[in-house]
C-alpha cells in the first residue's frame, strides 16, 4: 500500500468537491480516476500533491502525511497542466532543470531523451522555440515527459491523453503499459473510457465527491461504464 | 456601452483577491488626492499674494507666465510615474459585437478620470478670473482658461502615449529621458529657462490672445495620435512568435550556488525572456539618474545626508523595491510545478537573495558615477547598499509570502500597467522611511555616525541571513495554498 487516504474532504463555496471516507491504494497498481467535470478528480490530485488544503482528512503517502512532509517529493512526479511548465525555457532547459531536481547530471537528461524521440515525434527536440511557443498537444508531451523522466515510484497524471493527437496517444498508452512492473504505482485522471480501461487495472469513479464505484478491470468494464455514464 | 464597461471594472475591483490590500491603497491616495485639492485651491485664490511675498520685486504676471510651462513640465514628469493606464482588460471584449471603436474611445474617455486633471484648473483659474480679467480683458481670460484646459488634455494624453509606446518599445524611452536630461542640464547652466521661455510664450499669448489657439490643435493631435496606436494595437497578441531561433543558455557563474543557483539562473531567464519583467528591470536603470534630483553642492558640503537618503536607497536597491513588490507574482504561471516539484523552499528563498543581492550589487557599481560630485556619495550609497541586501529584501520577501496576485508577464504593459503606479509604491513606503528612523536620531551627534548606524542593521541582517530564510519558509509554508490558488486565478 502506498497511499491511504482517511476522511478526506474539500468544500468550495458550500459545495462539497471531495468527500472520501477511506481509499487505499496499493503500491505497483495502475489506478484510472474517472468522472464527470466537477467530480473532483483535479482537487483530488491536487491534494495528494499538497497544492491545496483539504478542509478535514489526510492524504498518507508511504506512512506519512503529504501535508506534513515534503518526502513524497522524492518519489512522486506529476502532471496536471500547463501551471507546471515553465514557459519561457526552451524544452531542454526545462527537461534539465526538472532532472536536476532529481540529481540527475545534463547528460543523463538528454541521454534519458533519446529514448523518447519517437514519442516526440520529432516536434519537441532542437526546434528553437521556448515552450510557451508550442502547441498545448505539444506541451502536454514535455509535461509528461518531464514526469516520467524523474522515473518515480509514484506518478500521476491528469488527463494526459487530452489534447494529443491520435498517434501520440496510442504511443503514450502502449508506453504506460511498458512501465507496469511492480513497482511503479500511477493514477490517471481521464475522460476516455476507453483508454483508461485499457492501461488501467483498477478505476475509481467520482461523482461529486464520493467514490461511486471502485473496479478491478475486465472485460466487461467498459460496458458497465459506459452504461453508468449513458444514465 | 459606457456604463456597463465602468460596472466591470467597478465589480473586478470589488471582487479582486487583495481586495483589502487594493482597497487601504485607494483610501489613502484618495485621502492624499483631497488634502492636494485642498492645498491647490487654496494657493490658486491667493496666488497674487504668495507671488508678491516670495517675490517682492517681481511682476506678478510674469511670475504667473513663468510658472506655467515649468508647473506641466513637472506635471508631465509626474503623470508618468503616478498616472495609471486605464486598464479595462480588453481582451474578453474584442470577440464581441462591440465596435472596435467604441472600445478605444471608452479607453480614451477613461484615462481622462483622473485626479491629475483637476489640479491644474484648481490652481490657475482663480488666478486667470481674478488678476488677467481685470488687466488683459475677458477675450485674453478665455484665451488662458482655453490654453491650459488644452495643456490639461495634452499632458494627459501625451504621459499616456508615451507609456504605452515606451512600454513596447524601450528604444523610445532613453532618449526622451536624455531630452529631459539635457533641459535640466541647461537650466542648471542658466544657458536655457524653461521659466523665461514660458514667460515670453504666455505674455505673447496675453497680448495676442488667438495665437493660444495652437494649444488646443496640438491637444487634437496627441489625442489623435492616442486615438489610432491604440486602434492600431487593439489584438490579442501578435501571433508572430518564434521567428528567430531561441537556443538554451547556461549562466555557469551561479553554479557555484548549487540548487539556488539553479533557480536563481532560471529567474534570470525569466527576468530577460518576458516582455513585463524586462521592462521593469530596465526601468530601474533608468532611475539611476534619480540622484541628481537630489544631491547638489549645498546638500553636500552641509554634510546633509538626510536629504540624500531617500535617493541612496532608492537608487541601490530599486530592483529589490520595483522587482520585488510583485514577487512571486512574476512566477504564477509555472507556481504549481515549483511546489509540486522537489524544489527546496529554503533553495527558493535562498534563490530570492542571490538575485535581489547581485542586483542591487551592480546598481550600486553603477551608481559610483555619481562619485564625480563627491565622495561623500559613495559613503551614503555604501551604507544605502549594505541596507538593501540585509534589511530591505527581507522586507520585501516578507511582503511577496503575502503576495497572492497573479501576474502576466508575457503581455507587456500594454493593456495593463498591472500595478507599475502610486498604489503598489506604498509598499516600499517601510523600506524607503525606516532608514530615517535611524538616521535622524543618530545624525545629531554626527551624519556619519547616521550613515554608520544604517550600515549596522544590513551588516546584521547580512549574517543572520540563515536565521531570516528559515523565518521566511516558515510564513511561506503558512500561505503556500493560499498564494497557489491566488496564483491559479488568472484574471
Amino acid at each position: 500500500m502506498i497511499i491511504e487516504i482517511n476522511k478526506l474532504t474539500k468544500t468550495y463555496a458550500g459545495r462539497k468537491v471531495t468527500d472520501i471516507e477511506k481509499l487505499t491504494i496499493n503500491t505497483g497498481e495502475t489506478v484510472g480516476v474517472i468522472g464527470n467535470n466537477g467530480a473532483g478528480k483535479t482537487t483530488l490530485f491536487r491534494m495528494l500533491l499538497d497544492l491545496i488544503r483539504p478542509d478535514s482528512g489526510e492524504i498518507v503517502s508511504k506512512g506519512v502525511n503529504v501535508a506534513e512532509n515534503d518526502q513524497w517529493k522524492n518519489y512522486t512526479a506529476s502532471y496536471l497542466d500547463e501551471g507546471y511548465l515553465i514557459d519561457y525555457l526552451t524544452p531542454e532547459e526545462y527537461f534539465i532543470f526538472i532532472g536536476g531536481l532529481q540529481k540527475m547530471s545534463v547528460r543523463q537528461v538528454m541521454d534519458y531523451l533519446q529514448s523518447y524521440e519517437e514519442f516526440f515525434n520529432g516536434e519537441i527536440l532542437d526546434r528553437g522555440k521556448y515552450i510557451r511557443d508550442f502547441s498545448k498537444g505539444n506541451q502536454n508531451k514535455i509535461g509528461i515527459t518531464a514526469a516520467l523522466m524523474q522515473q518515480p515510484e509514484l506518478l500521476v497524471l491528469d488527463e494526459p491523453f487530452a489534447n494529443l493527437d491520435p498517434t501520440t496517444q496510442i504511443r503514450l498508452k502502449a508506453h504506460l503499459k511498458s512501465l507496469k512492473s511492480g513497482n511503479l504505482t500511477t493514477m490517471i485522471s481521464s475522460h476516455d473510457l476507453n483508454h483508461v480501461t485499457d492501461v488501467c487495472d483498477r478505476i475509481i469513479l467520482f461523482e461529486k465527491g464520493q467514490v461511486i464505484k471502485d473496479i478491478y478491470t475486465n472485460e466487461n468494464t467498459l460496458e458497465e461504464l459506459e452504461a453508468y455514464f449513458s444514465q | 456601452m459606457f456604463s456597463t464597461f465602468l460596472r466591470h471594472q467597478w465589480t473586478a475591483f470589488w471582487r479582486s483577491r487583495n481586495k483589502g490590500a487594493t482597497i487601504a491603497a485607494q483610501v489613502i491616495m484618495g485621502i492624499f488626492a483631497l488634502y492636494l485639492l485642498g492645498v491647490c485651491f487654496l494657493v490658486g485664490f491667493v496666488m497674487e499674494d504668495l507671488i508678491y511675498k516670495f517675490m517682492p520685486d517681481k511682476d506678478v504676471f510674469m511670475v504667473f507666465n513663468g510658472m506655467m510651462l515649468y508647473y506641466f513640465a513637472v506635471d508631465f514628469i509626474a503623470r508618468l510615474q503616478i498616472q495609471e493606464l486605464p486598464t479595462l482588460s480588453i481582451v474578453p471584449y474584442l470577440h464581441l459585437n462591440i465596435p472596435k471603436r467604441k472600445l478605444v474611445s471608452f479607453l480614451q474617455f477613461r484615462s481622462m478620470l483622473s485626479v491629475l486633471n483637476i489640479f491644474p484648473l484648481i490652481i490657475f483659474f482663480p488666478f486667470c478670473f481674478r488678476n488677467l480679467w481685470p488687466e488683459y480683458g475677458g477675450f485674453a481670460c478665455t484665451t488662458y482658461l482655453v490654453v491650459i484646459f488644452s495643456l490639461v488634455i495634452f499632458n494627459n494624453y501625451a504621459a499616456l502615449y508615451f507609456k504605452r509606446v515606451s512600454a513596447e518599445n524601450i528604444k523610445i524611452v532613453i532618449p526622451a529621458i536624455l531630452v529631459v536630461a539635457a533641459l535640466a542640464g541647461l537650466e542648471y547652466l542658466q544657458l536655457f529657462s524653461i521659466a523665461s521661455f514660458s514667460d515670453m510664450l504666455f505674455s505673447y499669448i496675453a497680448d495676442y490672445p488667438p495665437v493660444g489657439l495652437i494649444f488646443p490643435v496640438l491637444a487634437v493631435v496627441i489625442f489623435l495620435l492616442n486615438d489610432r496606436y491604440l486602434k492600431n494595437n487593439l489584438y490579442v497578441e501578435d501571433l508572430t512568435a518564434g521567428e528567430e531561433k531561441k537556443s538554451s543558455t547556461d549562466y555557469p557563474f551561479l553554479d557555484r550556488f548549487g540548487a539556488a543557483g539553479t533557480l536563481a539562473a532560471l529567474e534570470i531567464k525569466l527576468i530577460l525572456r518576458n516582455r513585463r519583467p524586462k521592462a521593469t528591470v530596465t526601468k530601474a536603470l533608468l532611475l539611476l539618474f534619480y540622484g541628481f534630483l537630489f544631491y547638489n553642492r549645498k546638500v553636500l558640503e552641509n554634510n546633509d545626508f538626510a536629504k540624500m537618503l531617500f535617493a541612496a536607497v532608492f537608487m541601490t536597491g530599486n530592483t529589490i523595491l520595483i522587482y520585488g513588490q510583485f514577487m512571486f507574482g512574476w512566477q504564477a504561471a509555472e507556481f504549481d510545478g515549483m511546489l509540486a516539484n522537489k524544489v527546496n523552499i529554503r533553495d527558493f528563498f535562498r534563490a530570492k537573495f542571490i538575485l535581489l543581492t547581485i542586483s542591487a550589487s551592480l546598481l550600486t557599481v553603477l551608481t559610483t558615477f555619481y562619485s564625480f560630485l563627491s565622495w561623500k556619495i559613495l559613503a551614503v550609497h555604501f551604507a544605502a547598499y549594505l541596507y538593501n541586501i540585509g534589511v530591505s529584501n527581507i522586507l520585501v520577501l516578507y511582503f511577496a509570502t503575502r503576495n497572492y496576485k497573479y501576474i502576466d508577464i508575457s503581455k507587456g504593459a500594454k493593456f495593463s500597467w498591472e500595478g507599475v503606479s502610486a498604489s503598489t509604491m506604498l509598499l516600499s513606503l517601510p523600506v524607503l522611511l525606516s532608514p530615517y528612523i535611524i538616521y535622524f536620531p543618530l545624525s545629531i551627534i554626527n551624519p556619519y555616525i547616521g550613515l554608520i548606524g544604517i550600515a549596522i542593521p544590513g551588516i546584521a541582517g547580512l549574517f543572520s541571513r540563515s536565521y531570516w530564510i528559515n523565518f521566511l519558509v516558515r510564513e511561506f509554508e503558512k500561505r503556500k495554498h493560499k498564494i497557489a490558488a491566488g496564483f491559479r486565478e488568472r484574471s
